[in-house]
């Protein structure tokens, strides 16, 4: 049997909002260490990554691990339902083929039930080995949130360059071209609102804009979102959920190709 | 043309061999092409009405290049990079199959004739595709056109199937693009449905998996070999009255042709003479094909324009327009980078171990989701260390 309740409704509402437009269907994974879910785009091009730790429910009981596949959309419909304010609670029996979703009201005047079939996803999964970035940039994730949006209506796709001073944004499109670079901040008092770079080698990597604009969803969830950066590498973008998790979005970056010759003619 | 049955055999007993992709999920993946049955396909369908087909000013027939121009234009603008392979010389055992084909073409146009007389347009449609063929003029114009557009193009030795096969299996492409089923005869590891089907068709692209075909049926490569010479397929005669369903159990039941021909000795099926089945399954496992150095080098190049125009605008009557508006359209995404994919960073995704799955003794694996989840899962920014 699986259960687990949590206070802060909103925050499940959120993170369906924040991954259902990169993935369609998806295995969330509940252990004894908490709710969790992998899943690749349906092009392999970008991976999400949640974790919800047990200790950050009010209430977790997970006797025997389980996997359940739902489509998210689906999902993401009946939290809708969910009041901000609400309590949610997710339950389901271990050999059963339902997911219940409990929402209770803060007065607890108002008590629903949505209860979502969930279906057979074949899961794989991704493994991805622990690395150490050559740079790694901490800043208040509505900035990044805006940027990507500015620049999407450019271009489609971003050139990031991380060197000490700052990470630089640019892209071009057919009207013309835009840069926007932000300077390591940490001048103000509050942590979220600084800019940090955490640089052992410049790098430089090019995306496209539009995975890096579902990334952005995660918004609400984080005041700051970190992007960890190698060269050749998957950049990775994580928004930290106080106190019980997070959400890291891996997106693969646009490469050279050898085999197309030059466009000249 | 293929294996009988074969599709819907599938379909019920390997259901997980196949699954549906999405069109534009294959940009920067090289599909070698099977041109010569694409052709025949655009010779059929494009631009058809009744007995009409398009052509040029001239009177020339040009379904084949509007087919192949338009649909190349649409893959090289989603990033894909097209090699497409054309027949050679059709082996021996081919040649009864052709000549049946032949016959039933020569009928087709008697057919045509008659139903000219007596009016009926729907007769007249369907009698004049029966009659088209694939002609050396048609395959020498598309590579003409292919060549304009900057695509390679691969000439076969023999069947063409078999050749985007052997590019497939040795890895230098990762799907093969056909509407013909022989090409998992023949071992073809991806076997690719619909990708040459128009944007407006709306027909959603299947994905064959070979290994998983094998799995799903329980046979081993021969045996599957040998099911679909039983089926039907271009090389040998057919056996009347077994089908799809019969073939499998057959193969099922006696596991090798050799126990299935004597267990149908005197029976009521009657083999026909010859049925030259080790030779069939020879040309299935060792067709002739070109292989490394032999093979051009694939490279795909900007699409030559002045080219182009001149052979379908000047030469072909194509509206100069939608020519150069599709060139440009393949100019634009020639020059860009592609977009990388994951599994090229971090290695094929595995598939969940089992016992993870719902619905499943979970008895084994009380800790096993959270410990496999590996890395995603880790906490933190990553710490001190050197980089790689």
């Amino acid at each position: 049997m699986f259960e687990a309740r949590l206070t802060q409704g909103r925050l499940l509402k959120q993170v369906l909002e924040a991954i259902k437009d990169l993935v369609t269907d998806a295995n969330f994974d509940c252990a004894a260490t908490g709710f969790s879910l992998q899943a690749m785009d349906s092009s392999h091009v970008s991976l999400v990554s949640l974790m919800l730790r047990s200790d950050g429910f009010d209430h977790f009981r997970c006797d025997r691990s389980l996997s359940m596949g739902m489509n998210l959309n689906n999902v993401a419909k009946m939290l809708k339902c969910a009041g901000n304010d609400d309590i949610i609670t997710m339950k389901a029996e271990d050999s059963g083929d339902t997911v219940t979703f409990m929402f209770e009201s803060q007065n607890q005047e108002r008590i629903s039930d949505f209860e979502l079939k969930l279906m057979d996803i074949d899961s794989e999964q991704l493994g991805i080995p622990d690395t150490e970035y050559a740079a790694t940039v901490r800043m208040p994730s509505g900035e990044f949130q805006r940027i990507c949006k500015d620049l999407s209506s450019i271009g489609d796709t971003v050139i990031i360059s991380v060197t000490k001073d700052g990470v630089k944004f640019s892209t071009n499109g057919d009207i013309g071209s835009a840069n926007i670079t932000c300077r390591q901040n940490t001048a103000v008092d509050k942590q979220e609102e600084q800019t940090v770079i955490d640089l052992n080698e410049p790098v430089q990597l090019t995306f496209a804009l539009r995975y890096l604009n579902s990334f952005a969803k995660a918004t609400p969830l984080s005041t700051s979102v970190i992007l960890s950066m190698s060269k050749e590498l998957p950049v990775v973008v994580e928004y930290r959920i106080a106190e019980i998790g997070h959400i890291k979005y891996y997106l693969a970056p646009k490469i050279e190709d050898e085999e197309m010759e030059e466009n000249d003619g | 043309m293929g294996i009988k049955g074969l599709t819907k055999l599938l379909g019920d007993n390997a259901p997980d061999c196949s699954k549906e992709q999405k069109f534009e999920n294959y940009f920067g993946r090289k599909i070698a092409i099977d041109a010569s049955m694409h052709i025949y396909q655009f010779l059929v369908v494009v631009g058809r009405t009744g007995e009409q087909s398009l052509t040029s000013e001239a009177g020339e027939v040009t379904s084949h290049l509007q087919g192949m121009f338009f649909r190349t234009a649409r893959m090289l603008e989603n990033g894909i990079k097209p090699v497409y392979v054309f027949d050679g010389k059709p082996p021996n055992l081919k040649k009864d199959e052709l000549a049946k084909r032949f016959t039933k073409r020569t009928d087709a146009t008697d057919d045509l004739a008659e139903a000219r007389e007596t009016g009926e347009a729907a007769d007249v449609e369907k009698y004049s595709k029966r009659t088209i063929r694939v002609t050396q003029v048609h395959n020498d114009e598309c590579k003409k056109l292919l060549r304009l557009m900057g695509v390679p193009v691969v000439e076969a030795p023999s069947e063409a199937e078999a050749q985007c096969c052997a590019m497939n299996k040795a890895d230098l492409v990762f799907g093969v693009a056909t509407e013909d089923m022989d090409a998992l005869t023949f071992g073809t590891p991806r076997l690719i449905r619909n990708l040459m089907a128009p944007a407006s068709a709306k027909i959603t692209v299947t994905e064959y998996d070979y290994d998983k075909v094998l799995e799903g049926l329980g046979l081993t490569v021969d045996q599957f070999i040998d099911m679909c010479i039983l089926c039907g397929c271009d090389y040998c005669g057919h056996i009347k009255g077994v089908g799809e369903k019969k073939a499998l159990q057959l193969v099922q039941k006696f596991g090798d042709m050799k126990n299935i021909m004597g267990s149908l000795e005197g029976g009521k099926y009657v083999v026909p003479e010859p049925f030259p089945y080790e030779e069939a399954r020879k040309l299935f496992k060792e067709p002739s094909v070109l292989t490394g150095d032999q093979l051009p080098k694939m490279t795909w190049n900007a699409p030559d324009e002045a080219g182009l125009v001149q052979f379908l605008v000047e030469e072909k009557s194509f509206s100069e327009d939608r020519i150069r508006k599709a060139i440009e359209r393949i100019k634009a995404s020639h020059g860009k980078s592609t977009q990388g994919r994951l599994e090229s960073f971090f290695g094929q995704p595995k598939p969940k171990p089992a016992g993870e799955k719902r619905k499943q003794p979970a008895a084994a694996n009380n800790k096993g989701a959270a410990s496999s989840k590996g890395p995603a899962t880790k906490k933190g920014k990553t710490g001190v260390g050197g980089k790689n």
